[in-house]
């Protein structure tokens, strides 16, 4: 199967991308998300990492927008 | 609840369950492996490698059957409703036990490192062992992710934040994960086995699986209320026979679930879905006098269908009446939240 190797870089990458914006969403980002983790603990935001990184494009969309929203 | 976020919400009944579930899935590992020493003694022992990749794999099939037979069971049988509370936890534990197996055969078919092992063993290994052989690992592989993508939102932030529709849709992709696993199982392991043992176990797990889902849901609808009589009032069973603090879940002709609670002598009636993450509440109890979610333990007021103070969920309440013996509900949901006078039991009822 010739595209296992290719999908899998892609993969790669996508999570690679992914942990770099996590990293800082889950530090600060997700304040702005929401209010309820504005307080919550490291090991909140631990557990959550693996999802932001998975689902990154929409946690980065909804951060913009949450920052746009202060910002008006 | 959605006062502030933490990583686990433990109580004790979590902290039980955790151990059970600790105890049982190293029982099961360390039984698999002792056994298959025990059972295949040289020179036809598969290597400790071989023993615990086939010892994580079969545990994640058990739990997985295990936890999508819970929420049928739980509406067949309410002793089976403690068993829902928390099975997140036991959701992500399948999840860390699939991913020990997935790494242990990465590694071990990779060569630990002299190939690349993903390539090794997703491209390579099934052409280069069996030529012809449909390539099981990708089924299991696609599983993974799913579960991954699953166990990764379990928690409460991600219900708030990709909204219930999406978190649900996303939730119900088990059901193609378990597909996937059973033909992941059909076309590799059980394509070694000459006895036929495991494939007819296989079979008769995924079968009496199906026909636990359809039973529960075949029981559900036939069960369904009779349709609106005089007014709008709706029969929702006798009065006598209500357990106090317990509830009988009444389904309406549009499949819609409303639980009848029993607080002392007063009857509660409120939407059967939970505001967090649509557990039945009425497999719940009351509970220090809040209703309170088998699943995570989300707790409502009977009267009013809101979180105590300073939670703030809600969820739609109905209007009741007991006359004749019987418990008559109005089927119109009031706005969540809503506070509702009680319908006090007759005394003949209680």
């Amino acid at each position: 199967m010739p595209w296992i190797p290719p999908l899998l870089t892609g993969l790669g990458v996508y999570l690679a991308v992914g942990l770099v914006i996590a990293i800082p969403f889950v530090a600060r980002g997700v304040n702005c998300v929401d209010p309820a983790a504005a307080h919550a603990p490291a090991r909140f935001r631990l557990l959550i990492l693996p999802g932001c990184a998975a689902l990154w494009p929409l946690m980065l969309v909804k951060w913009l927008r949450a920052r746009a929203r202060r910002g008006a | 609840m959605t006062n502030a976020y933490a990583a686990v919400q433990w109580n004790r009944h979590k902290k039980v369950y955790d151990l059970l579930i600790a105890v049982g899935v190293f029982g099961y590992l360390a039984l698999f492996f002792l056994g298959g020493r025990l059972l295949f003694p040289p020179p036809d022992d598969f290597s400790d490698e071989i023993l615990l990749i086939r010892a994580f794999g079969t545990c994640a099939i058990l739990l997985l059957h295990l936890i999508l037979a819970i929420g049928p069971l739980a509406r067949l049988d309410a002793r089976f409703a403690p068993l829902l509370y928390n099975r997140r936890h036991l959701g992500v534990s399948f999840f860390l036990v699939a991913l020990v197996h997935a790494l242990l055969v990465t590694g071990y078919y990779g060569a630990f490192g002299v190939q690349p092992a993903p390539e090794a063993v997703l491209a390579g290994y099934v052409a280069a062992a069996r030529p012809g052989a449909f390539p099981f690992e990708v089924l299991g592989f696609f599983a993974l992710c799913i579960f991954f993508l699953m166990a990764a939102t379990s928690h409460d932030f991600w219900l708030a934040n990709l909204g219930a529709g999406v978190w649900k849709a996303l939730h119900m992709l088990v059901y193609l994960a378990y597909a996937l696993v059973i033909a992941h199982v059909a076309f590799g392991a059980l394509q070694d086995q000459v006895s036929g043992f495991f494939a007819g176990a296989l079979g008769l797990a995924a079968v009496g699986l199906i026909g636990l889902h359809l039973f529960a849901g075949l029981r559900e609808n036939s069960r369904a209320a009779a349709p609106p009589a005089a007014e709008e009032w709706v029969d929702a069973g006798p009065a006598a026979g209500l357990r106090d603090g317990c509830a009988r879940v009444v389904v309406l002709r549009d499949a819609e679930r409303i639980a009848v609670f029993r607080h002392g002598d007063d009857l509660h009636a409120v939407s059967n879905v939970c505001a967090h993450q649509a557990g039945p509440l009425g497999e719940g109890r009351i509970l220090d006098g809040c209703i309170t979610c088998p699943w995570h333990g989300y707790q409502y007021l009977p009267h009013n269908g809101q979180s105590p103070p300073p939670f703030t969920e809600k969820i739609p309440t109905f209007r009741l009446k007991v006359a004749g013996g019987r418990i008559l509900l109005d089927p119109r949901p009031l706005p969540p939240g809503t506070p509702v006078a009680p319908a006090p039991l007759s005394q003949e009822a209680v």
